[in-house]
Formats: structure tokens, C-alpha cells, sequence
């Protein structure tokens, strides 16, 4: 019953917020979303299946531009789901390394992937546009467009909706899914087996475990995750460019599995949320913290002071919150019934 | 249930009570003066925003451009605004992240008139399709011709690709270049680099030179193998479109092989900082800058002004051509085309917009090379660029050669 009602209280409250929300914040939700439905990815292949994977924005962008490439040509529902299948083909294709090195050393092997990507999104100017990237068309459904036009003014409660308002409703629908297969993934046969894989190899391979099959699962579903998170980046971003997916980018999402507690997709999203959002939100706020210099006259500004309480957010949880955000929530509800 | 059903009318009522309304066109404005005013622009107040890199790489690029566009402005503010408006410049750091300039631009947007200065060709890029929508003008702190035609973009004079033509030029008639020979192009990967590529294998083609070719990424700062290269294939002269770090390898080494040609930069080749490098005597001896931006040491009106205001505003600051000098320039643009935008009554963002494309010789001092004409939004606004020569004494370390340049080559090239 109480479930039932805060579900529903969530429901409506996801619902409603982009009748109240600035652009500012509906973009940087978008960009939380995206970062989420990638994060959710890269948890379950480090924290379940143990496998460290610095190529994870590699993925991200095979996601991006695979449907901003496709969607010019076939129907965006179409296009989102071949992204995804591309990211995921990308994922199997890397399997006989991941299936082969394992640890720190999967982890640079994977790093290559990286920059083979950037150097693929640089100059393969046909699919890609080189360095000034590619526009990327709105996503649609039944003819409703997620973009400021068809319909043309679409205006609710005296708010009108342009791209940001209904691609909230789409990340809201993509974050929902990818936690729900998420969670579900993680609690079942194979999710058990992902994680005996992590513990012991040995021991997986006696209990039946089908090893090499079940790490290149691990890596393909990852690079899905990642695939329909780059897909919803595209889209919050309108436009995108080889510089957003670069090793800054995969080292984004290894903080925020950290963060959130490595192995726990509540915790991925969570982490994505804090990674995302806290840099972006700092500088929000940065004019109006006292005792800062004015761009442009000397001192320690506005930009430099995010980044250092950005930095300071993150030993912080690092220090209080040990197994990240989730092994903080899970304190907290052993506590209260205590 | 009672809970649920208690949960929904609280929300239903929240939703209906407030909301963050609709667009906020006024198009009333001020009756006295009867201006036609939109988003960025009230009775008395003027909004502009500037997105540039104030954390990333081009951190210290972005914040003496900061120190150029608020001298402008200060000093544009005590003498009365633009239309009897006070101009207010809004900052966000980009970072030189897409992810956070779409964000700054998206928390901006709603309060600017336009954007007074955008700093990385990426970065614009990714803002270009949100900037069309809101249909307002951008200043772009950069100069490729690949973003053309583009309606909303204002470049402070012409393009990378024109300043190599130009290059090409200068070599031929100052250092002997001539037909047949080889000359080495040394260039960034992106946008920079193979704009200027561009340009120089127009020229090459033209004068039948053969143009020796070294792309390097912003990661290489050691450049012995590409001079060993470049000397290797015999160049006579060596175009450069990367950045100071580089730039300073390039003539070190070059002099310690006993190579000892000419090299010509882009703007962006060139910093004040590069003279307390032990490769300075090497820079003096062969190195040159071609650049729409003006060297300090040109005597026009308008680069004086903003000289004695720079040096009176920060006495120990370093004024560069690429940072504080283009932002005042930039600035100079805006102004403009919102004193333009005034004059028709028009303060909306298409006003300014018209505006600017209504300016066919403006007249920036000599700040930017000769008169700027933004009527046709598929070519540079400038043709004319500056070449000047390193020199210890000189304020930024560069000294101009003779008036601006206008190469012949450029009049048939099409971007």
C-alpha cells in the first residue's frame, strides 16, 4: 500500500517537474540521465562481472553517432535501437581481448579503444563531420516529436513545450527501463554467475559457469547500456562533437560507479547524478558566492572555485561514504531499524 | 488509498497555483523612447554573454580575454551605455567541455541579448542549433571558415585559410620563394590546422609549390622529427598553425639543425610568453605571424586606445593580440551592431541580428585589419591581415610589417 503511493507520488512528481523546471535545469537533468543510463552500464560489467573498462566512452559515442548517423536515414525509433545493437556488436567484437586480460590490464587494453575512437570521430568526416561533429535529428514516436516542432506550440498549463520539456519525459521513460533490467539483470541466474565470474573464475568455471560466453555477455551489455546513454546525450545535446567522448569522459563514469557504490545500479544512477550535475550546478551558483573574483580582474574566480569544492565533494564521499552512495543509504535504512 | 488520493490533489494544486510560465517577449518596451526591446534588453540595461574558457586548457587565453572585454565595457558604461542602457556582461566558464557550454548557454539564454564572446570551434558547434532557435548573434573567438555560412556568427576579421594565402604571399615576395619550391606546413589536427591546410594548398596549387605536409595533435610538443622531416624534403619555408608550446620547439630545433628558414604562424601560433623561452633568439630570428588581430605596436587609433587603457587598468598584466586585444575588439563588434540596432528602434535579437548584417565598413581602429563587412554571412568580414615580425621591445613582442596585407591569391578562393 505505502509502496503503491510513493510510487505513484514519484510518478506524478516526475511528471510535473518540467511545468516548473528552468531550461538550465531540465538540460542539466537530461545530461544526468544520459550519464545514468551509461553509468548503470559500466557498474554492472566493473562492479558484478569485475571487469575494469576504460573504453566505456567509446561506447558512449558509438551510441551518439550511430543514431545521429541512422536517424537521418530510417526512423528514429529504429535508429535508437540499431545504435544500441551497434554499441553492443562494438562490445562483442572486444570480447576476445576482455575474455583474455583481466584487472588493471583489461583496463589500459580497453583505454586504446578510446583513443582509436577519437582518432575514428576526427577523421572519418563522411559519417562523423570530423571536429565539427554532426548535427543530430530529434527523436519521434507515432508522428509526436521530441523537439520544439510537430506539434509546433505545444503549451500545457500555460507552459510551453519545446525539446527540453519532452525529452525529459523520454530520459524519465530510458532511466526508468534501464534500472528496472538493471536490477533485474543483477538478481538473476545470470547476474549470480556475473558475480561468482568477479569472485572466482575457478570457481565459476565448476559451478557450470560458461565463462568466456558469460564475460563477453557482460561486456556487450555494458556497451548497450552505454549505447542508449550516448543516443540520450545526443539528443540533450542537439549537436554533438568528437570532444565530449574522450578519456575525460570514461573516467567520468568510473568516479561515479565509484561514488555510487561499484556493483549497485541504484548507486551507478546516483553517482551519475553527483558527477554530472555538482560541476554544472557550482558554476550555476558560482556568481553568487561571496568573496570571489570577477573574471577578468585576477584571483581565484567562480570556475577554479567549483572545481575545487567539486573536488573536495568527492574525497568527501570517498572518506564518509567508503562503499559509495548505496553502502551510505543501506547504513542509513539498518539504522533507522535499529 | 486516503494517502495517495491526498498526495494528488496537493500536487494537482501546486501545479495549477504556479508554473514557471510562458516565453517572456515584451515587445513594449520604454513608451518614451519607444524601442522595440526583447530577451537581454530593458529601459535601462543591456545583457551580454560571455562564454569562455576560464578552467580548461585556454584558461589563461580566456581570462585576459575577460581583462579586454570588461576594459571595453567600463569604459563604453562611463560614457553613457549603448542608447542610454548601462551594459551588463554575464559570464560562465565553458571549461572548453560542450557538455558544460551547453548548460552555461542554456542558463544564460534566457537573459542575454547575445553572445558577446564564445571561445573553441567545438564549443560553438555544439551551441550552433540552440543559438539559431533563439536566433541571436555569437561572437566566435576563433577564425575557421568552416563554420560558414552561418547567419548568427560575427568573426572579428577573415580565416585561417585567408592568413595562409597570405602567408604564401608574403614568403613569395619577402623570401624567395618561388615556383617549384617546397614549402613545409606544420598543422594541428582539427579545425585549426586544416582550415589553414586549406588555404595553403590553394596557394601551393597557384604557384605551383609543393607544400610538405606534418600533422601533429596538441600532445606533441617535441618537434625534432617533424624538423627532421621538413628538412629532409628540402622546405624553404615553414607555415605554422599550431600553438606557442609547439611553436617554440619548432624554432629551437629547426635552429639547432641548421635549419634556417622562415616561419610563418597563425594567430593563434603566437603568445607574449614565448620571448622567455630559451628558443626566443631562434623566434626572432625567422619566426612570423600572420593575423587579422593587430599587433601592439601598430600606431592606428583604436589599438592605442585600448594600449593606454590596458596598461592603466593592469600595470603588470601582459596584453596579447589573441586574448585581451580581441575581446576589445569583439566587443567593438557588439557594440556596433547594438548602437545599429538602436539607431533602427529595434533592441530585439533580431534587431541586433539585422543589425549586424546591415554593417558593411566598420571601422575598428586598426584593431581588427581593414573595414569589416558582415552583409554576406557566407564570407569572412575581413580580407585584410596584419604580418608582423617577433621583436623583444615591442608590447606583445610583435612588430608589424608595413600596413595590412591583402593578397591577390585570396580573390578567387571560395570557402
Amino acid at each position: 500500500m505505502f509502496r503503491l503511493a510513493t510510487a505513484i507520488g514519484v510518478v506524478v512528481v516526475l511528471a510535473a517537474l518540467p511545468l516548473y523546471l528552468e531550461s538550465f535545469w531540465l538540460q542539466t537533468a537530461l545530461f544526468a540521465m544520459a550519464a545514468m543510463v551509461a553509468a548503470i552500464g559500466l557498474s554492472l560489467l566493473v562492479g558484478i562481472a569485475g571487469q575494469l573498462s576504460l573504453a566505456h566512452a567509446f561506447f558512449v559515442a558509438i551510441g551518439a553517432y550511430g543514431y545521429s548517423y541512422l536517424a537521418e536515414r530510417i526512423a528514429p525509433l529504429l535508429a535508437l535501437v540499431a545504435a544500441v545493437l551497434l554499441a553492443g556488436l562494438a562490445g562483442a567484437l572486444f570480447s576476445p581481448i576482455s575474455g583474455r586480460v583481466r584487472g588493471i590490464y583489461l583496463g589500459l587494453a580497453s583505454l586504446g579503444l578510446v583513443f582509436l575512437g577519437q582518432h575514428i570521430l576526427q577523421n572519418a568526416t563522411g559519417i562523423t563531420g570530423g571536429y565539427s561533429g554532426i548535427a543530430v535529428p530529434p527523436f519521434s514516436l507515432f508522428g509526436f516529436s521530441f523537439s520544439s516542432t510537430s506539434p509546433d506550440s505545444l503549451v500545457i498549463l500555460g507552459v510551453p513545450f519545446g525539446a527540453l520539456e519532452r525529452l525529459w519525459y523520454l530520459g524519465v521513460v530510458l532511466v526508468a527501463v534501464a534500472i528496472w533490467y538493471g536490477r533485474n539483470l543483477v538478481r538473476s541466474r545470470p547476474g549470480r554467475a556475473l558475480a561468482t565470474l568477479r569472485d572466482s573464475e575457478v570457481a565459476a568455471e565448476v559451478m557450470g559457469v560458461d565463462v568466456v560466453r558469460y564475460k563477453a555477455a557482460a561486456f556487450c551489455v555494458s556497451s548497450m547500456y552505454a549505447g542508449l546513454g550516448g543516443v540520450l546525450m545526443a539528443l540533450a545535446f542537439g549537436r554533438i562533437v568528437p570532444e565530449s567522448f574522450g578519456l575525460l569522459l570514461s573516467i567520468d563514469f568510473l568516479v561515479m560507479i565509484v561514488i555510487g557504490g561499484a556493483g549497485s545500479v541504484g548507486g551507478a544512477a546516483a553517482g551519475a547524478l553527483f558527477v554530472t550535475a555538482l560541476p554544472l550546478v557550482l558554476n550555476h551558483y558560482s556568481g553568487s558566492l561571496p568573496l570571489l573574483a570577477e573574471p577578468g580582474t585576477g584571483g581565484v574566480g567562480a570556475a577554479e572555485f567549483s572545481r575545487f569544492v567539486y573536488g573536495a565533494a568527492i574525497v568527501a564521499v570517498l572518506l564518509f561514504a567508503r562503499d559509495g552512495l548505496a553502502g551510505l543509504a543501506r547504513r542509513i535504512r539498518k539504522e533507522k531499524i535499529a | 488509498m486516503r494517502l495517495i488520493a491526498s498526495v494528488a490533489v496537493v500536487l494537482a494544486l501546486a501545479v495549477a497555483a504556479c508554473g514557471k510560465g510562458g516565453a517572456e517577449e515584451e515587445t513594449g518596451g520604454g513608451s518614451e523612447t519607444a524601442i522595440k526591446t526583447g530577451p537581454g534588453a530593458t529601459a535601462d540595461t543591456i545583457t551580454l554573454g560571455y562564454l569562455p574558457d576560464l578552467s580548461g586548457v585556454f584558461a589563461p587565453n580566456g581570462k585576459s580575454q575577460m581583462e579586454g572585454a570588461n576594459l571595453y565595457w567600463d569604459a563604453k558604461n562611463k560614457a553613457g551605455g549603448i542608447c542610454g542602457r548601462q551594459i551588463e556582461v554575464k559570464v560562465q566558464d565553458t571549461g572548453y567541455d560542450p557538455q558544460k557550454a551547453v548548460t552555461a548557454y542554456r542558463q544564460l539564454s534566457t537573459d542575454v541579448i547575445g553572445l558577446g564572446l564564445v571561445l573553441g570551434s567545438s564549443i560553438v558547434s555544439a551551441l550552433l542549433p540552440s543559438v539559431e532557435q533563439d536566433g541571436m548573434f555569437l561572437n566566435f573567438a576563433g577564425w575557421t571558415s568552416d563554420i560558414l555560412p552561418a547567419e548568427n556568427v560575427a568573426i572579428a576579421g577573415t580565416t585561417y585559410d585567408i592568413e595562409a594565402i597570405n602567408a604564401v604571399d608574403f614568403l613569395m615576395k619577402e623570401h624567395g620563394v618561388k615556383a617549384g619550391d617546397t614549402v613545409g606546413h606544420l598543422y594541428f589536427e582539427g579545425d585549426y590546422g586544416e582550415n589553414a591546410l586549406k588555404g595553403s594548398k590553394f596557394a601551393a596549387d597557384k604557384h605551383q609549390l609543393k607544400i610538405a605536409e606534418q600533422k601533429i595533435t596538441p600532445a606533441d610538443q617535441d618537434m625534432t622529427g617533424q624538423v627532421s622531416a621538413l628538412k629532409k624534403a628540402g622546405v624553404k619555408a615553414i607555415l605554422f598553425s599550431a600553438a606557442p608550446p609547439q611553436a617554440a620547439s619548432l624554432a629551437g630545433v629547426a635552429a639547432s639543425q641548421k635549419l634556417d628558414v622562415p616561419i610563418v604562424a597563425n594567430g593563434p601560433g603566437w603568445t607574449p610568453q614565448l620571448l622567455t623561452t630559451p628558443a626566443a633568439d631562434a623566434l626572432i630570428a625567422n619566426y612570423y605571424v600572420v593575423s587579422s588581430m593587430a599587433p601592439l605596436t601598430v600606431q592606428s587609433e583604436g589599438v592605442q586606445k585600448f594600449l593606454s587603457e590596458y596598461e592603466t587598468a593592469h600595470p603588470d598584466g601582459t596584453p596579447s593580440s589573441n586574448g585581451s586585444l580581441y575581446a576589445y575588439a569583439g566587443a567593438q563588434i557588439a557594440d556596433a551592431a547594438l548602437t545599429k540596432a538602436c539607431e533602427n528602434k529595434d533592441l530585439t535579437r533580431k534587431g541586433v541580428l539585422d543589425a549586424l548584417h546591415s554593417l558593411n565598413a566598420l571601422d575598428t581602429g586598426g584593431t581588427v585589419a581593414g573595414p569589416l563587412d558582415f552583409t554576406d554571412p557566407s564570407k569572412p568580414p575581413g580580407s585584410q591581415v596584419y604580418i608582423a615580425k617577433v621583436s623583444k621591445e615591442a608590447p606583445g613582442g610583435l612588430e608589424a610589417i608595413g600596413e595590412p596585407a591583402n593578397a591577390t591569391d585570396a580573390e578567387g578562393y571560395s570557402f
